[in-house]
């Protein structure tokens, strides 16, 4: 109950967090907000800046009238545009110090004048000054700016952070049995070492896979849709055996638990990094199935980790058959 | 004076330092233990396996550095013919697998339309490119797809347009940015009326500093936009003239930028200097852990023991066992802080937050029953702390809030900004005070009878609070202890909250900070209670219910602090707070007393619960916290 609670707070502290920065990242995204500017000089932008939505520029001959306008607060920004000897378009923006709504207010300015640019560049190719014209770009669209996020960050964290957190708690247990000396007290009854440790194992190691079922359902009731939860269920699973199986193999061989839990999270980050020689990492891995478009790769990678799974599986089992119980 | 007197006062003097000496030996002795002892448990064939892990990692990460994680990979499917220019945009990016269309297509139509693609039911694409260049999407993440879409076609033409030879037409547009302050209505008087906010009562918040790097945003305002949600209401409650002193971090000279193309100019954010703030924090995670199970070895198996019946006191013991981790910390804050060109200030900020790291997984380490235990507390820990420094630092430069973190004095340090004292204390007091409170507690239960047994975590709270408690005045004095922590919650729940819409907001932190406070002033109450410390009858609570609230009224004096912060100034602020100080006499003094009146009232209500037992105490607290609420809220709406 902690472990999840824990988790969900992770989970909480991270999407606040994303939320927050990807707001202020592209702040675009809050909506209605609506700017006026004043435009001086040359007549080009106010032709653009009034296209666009949130914008809504105002025309001053006057250079001075347009900063006695900023100075009053009557306009946010000044927008002083001037043409160069080579063509160019050269603007002087003067925005306000204000903090959060410098902020949006930049951001729309430079939507703006990218905008600008865009059609300045057609114009320019069109006339034969440009070898190659650029790619139309594509009308904008009302989009999530998080849906990245979530299933290439989010989600991979929440289907890995359970794994993680099972191979911690299987180190600890053992680790924990073996100092007190409890294991000995299990050992007197009618099992063998190897099934003593067989049931923890695999108990621990079928908690990641109900988490990540968990987390799966509150996912898509929040609006996020899995195209292939079972694929992503097996997937956590098999990590979790193999990381769970070698916390168990640590936490039998490192002599206490501060060495156990310095090698089982040296060993699980390195893997992670080591990860990204495979031709798809992981945490894409899973993003490609939550969305839906997974390659040959993807489900090779997928039936890799089983394999892999089932063989450190396997390998434990044998080194705990041999194991002499008294040597721990 | 006579010279007999002096004479042994220069005696007692003498003994004194003479105590100081050996307590000094003594820490240092258990400090060098611990060092030494740490050192040896890292046996050959573990450190032999790190090294290779530690090999086998760098020249992957290294030669994985080059093309990045790889996250985003191909996540998403572009359906587009190999003859058109989207082709190579979609070969181009990252995120995109490109597919040809006749691979997505219904087999039923034989002759395809260019402005029009059928898609069978079951290929998976999110974006489709029609014959003649337009562009649809498709499913459920199709609309995210083409926002992506439209930032690799973007991402394509600038690097087409870098290879041209005419830059000029490339570029067309130069953009140099200039910030500049500006004064609006002229006088220091200026209120800071936020139109278009849920309510229209504003009257005017004082801005001492005249337009400070704290939104008095003018101009959007009059011309009719409204705050956007994460800006936070300056919602201005009384008139009263207090010298309100808003930071102003972010308040330079004019700045602006060289010109460069309108891709080039970036908001103002502290983005990097957030990262590398943030680098503060990763490495006191992996330092708890360590201290965490040396705290816990001690108590495994007895092994504390023989320390504890050495000629040692158990501050000793404690302070010998910690220095090692404050001092590698320090070292690692002060190496840091030389890497990314800190100055000294970043220490000072980092400092406290190494404190309560090691404070908050000593009282943890003391309490866990086994080291699964200990792995959650320290998960808590570091994730609790983490968000507690992390999240008001994203906000340094937009709101004053950002300052209840010492992190955020790490950024301004960062981006030259200079910070006052009263900043330093207001963001570090909390830490410093919280962490004392937490070693005074774990210490408390550093004894033979605590650190062996098996009892859950609850009971132990309850004994290491019961420890403390010596006497009535003790109730007293543990309400003002308290504080610090009530303090802090509170402000991570305005830290947390400020950004949400008010209406959800406000009436959430008025509840959680009722609750807070109740906790603090009832806690130690009902542990007296539980440990049989007094005796449980109707006029004992009341006694200990006064004094209790007398304690945390007056404790709660000292977070007037705050308002010389400007923190009321936002309208959570003032829920959790309570709103600014008038300066009518009459009112002042109604002010005064009455939150005092409230205070003993809900503290006697616990009180009266806790001495019935469990169940009582959870029934006179919940009743303390909803009379809390409602006052919070009629003062609230009486004010506003």
């Amino acid at each position: 109950m902690l472990a999840l609670a824990i988790q969900l707070f992770i989970a909480a502290f991270s999407s606040f967090l994303v939320v927050g920065l990807v707001s202020l990242y592209d702040p675009g995204s809050v909506d209605g907000y609506q700017t006026d500017v004043a435009v001086t000089g040359d007549d080009t932008l106010l032709s653009v800046a009034n296209q666009r939505d949130g914008v809504s520029a105002q025309r001053y001959d006057d250079r001075a009238a347009a900063y006695e306008a900023f100075e009053t607060g009557a306009v946010s920004a000044v927008l002083d545009a001037n043409r160069n000897d080579d063509g160019r378009l050269s603007v002087r923006v003067t925005a306000p110090e204000e903090g959060l709504q410098t902020t949006l207010l930049v951001v729309q300015l430079r939507d703006t004048l990218e905008h600008v640019e865009r059609v300045e560049r057609q114009q320019n190719a069109a006339s034969g000054r440009l070898e190659q014209s650029p790619v139309p770009v594509p009308s904008e669209v009302q989009a999530s700016p998080y849906a990245g996020f979530t299933y290439t960050i989010l989600l991979p964290l929440l289907c890995f952070l359970p794994v993680f957190i099972s191979g911690s708690i299987v180190v600890d247990s053992l680790i924990e049995e073996r100092q007190r000396g409890t294991l000995e007290l299990l050992r007197v009854a009618p099992l063998s070492l190897a099934d003593v440790i067989d049931a923890k194992l695999l108990a621990i190691a079928a908690l990641a896979p109900l988490q990540a079922i968990a987390w799966l359902f509150l996912l898509t009731a929040n609006g996020t849709s899995i195209a292939g939860p079972a694929a992503l269920v097996v997937l956590v699973a098999a990590l979790s055996l193999l990381v769970v199986s070698v916390g168990v193999a640590i936490a039998l061989w490192a002599p206490d638990r501060r060495q156990s839990q310095l090698l089982y999270s040296v060993a699980t980050v390195g893997a992670l990094v080591v990860a990204t020689i495979l031709p798809e990492h992981p945490a894409n891995t899973v993003a490609k199935f939550a969305i839906g478009n997974p390659t040959g790769t993807t489900w090779a990678l997928l039936a890799g980790y089983c394999l892999l799974a089932i063989g450190a599986f396997v390998a434990l089992r044998r080194w705990l058959g041999r194991l002499e119980p008294d040597s721990l | 004076m006579s010279d007999g007197r002096l004479r042994g006062i220069v005696a007692r003097l003498r003994l004194f330092g003479r105590h100081l000496r050996g307590v000094a030996t003594r820490t240092a002795r258990i400090a060098r233990w611990e060092v030494s002892r740490s050192v040896g448990t890292v046996d050959r064939k573990t450190a032999l396996v790190l090294v290779v892990m530690a090999l086998a990692i760098s020249t992957t990460g290294f030669t994985a550095a080059g093309d990045g994680l790889g996250l985003e990979r191909e996540i998403y499917v572009v359906g587009v013919d190999e003859d058109s220019r989207y082709h190579d945009v979609a070969v181009d990016s990252e995120q995109f697998r490109p597919v040809s269309l006749s691979e997505i297509e219904a087999e039923s139509g034989g002759d395809a339309n260019a402005d029009s693609v059928t898609i069978r039911g079951d290929a998976s694409v999110d974006v489709v490119v029609t014959r003649d260049g337009r562009i649809g999407h498709t499913g459920d993440n199709g609309e995210a797809a083409y926002d992506t879409f439209r930032g690799a076609v973007e991402e394509y033409n600038a690097k087409l347009m870098d290879a041209e030879d005419d830059q000029s037409a490339a570029y067309p547009v130069l953009v140099s940015l200039e910030y500049q302050q500006r004064d609006l209505a002229g006088s220091s008087e200026s209120g800071a009326n936020d139109g278009g906010e849920t309510d229209g009562s504003e009257t005017g918040t004082e801005d001492g500093t005249g337009g400070g790097g704290d939104g008095a945003g003018g101009g959007a305002d009059r011309s009719g936009g409204d705050e956007p949600a994460t800006g936070g209401g300056t919602d201005g409650t009384g008139g009263g003239d207090g010298p309100l002193q808003v930071p102003n971090v972010g308040d330079g000279s004019t700045a602006s930028t060289a010109p460069g193309t309108p891709g080039s100019i970036a908001p103002p954010f502290p983005f990097q200097s957030l990262v590398l703030a943030f680098l503060f924090v990763v490495p006191m995670n992996f330092v708890i852990q360590a201290y965490g199970s040396t705290i816990m070895d001690e108590r495994v198996k007895r092994r504390g023991e023989l320390l504890l019946v050495s000629p040692v006191s158990r501050y000793e013991i404690v302070a010998g066992k910690t220095l090692p981790y404050l001092l590698g910390l320090i070292g690692i804050v002060v190496a840091i802080t030389i890497a990314i060109r800190g100055g000294p200030i970043a220490v000072a900020a980092a400092l406290p937050i190494a404190l309560l790291f090691l404070a908050a997984t000593f009282a943890g380490a003391m309490l866990a029953r086994s080291f699964k235990e200990l792995t959650f507390v320290t998960v808590t820990i570091s994730v609790v702390l983490t968000t507690y420094t992390f999240i008001p630092a994203i906000f340094t430069d937009v709101h004053s809030i950002a300052l209840i973190s010492p992190l955020t004095l790490v950024v301004t340090d960062l981006q030259d900004g200079s910070i006052r004292l009263g900043e330093y204390l207001f963001s570090t007091g909390p830490f410093y005070l919280c962490a004392a409170v937490l070693f005074l507690l774990g210490i408390g239960v550093y004894r033979e009878e605590d650190m062996f047994a098996q009892k859950p975590i609850p009971t132990k709270v309850v004994d290491a609070i019961a420890s403390r408690i010596r006497g009535r005045r003790s109730v007293f004095v543990l309400s003002i202890l308290f504080i610090p922590f009530v303090f802090a919650g509170q402000l991570l729940a305005v830290a947390l909250l400020f950004a949400l819409p008010e209406s959800f907001a406000v009436p959430v932190i008025i509840v959680v900070a009722a609750a807070l406070e109740e906790v603090a002033k009832s806690v130690h109450v009902y542990a007296g209670f539980a440990r049989s410390r007094f005796d449980a009858t109707l006029r004992t609570a009341a006694v200990l219910g006064a004094l209790s609230g007398t304690g945390f009224f007056v404790g709660e004096k000292v977070t007037h602090v705050v308002q010389f912060v400007g923190l009321p100034d936002l309208s959570v602020g003032a829920a959790a707070f309570g709103p600014a100080v008038s300066s009518d006499p009459l009112i002042l003094v109604a002010v005064f007393l009455a939150p005092l009146a409230l205070h003993v009232a809900t503290a006697v209500c616990s009180a009266v619960g806790a001495s019935r037992g469990r169940t009582g105490y959870a029934a006179g607290f919940l009743a303390a916290t909803l009379v809390h609420a409602a006052y919070n809220l009629g003062v609230i709406l009486l004010v506003a």
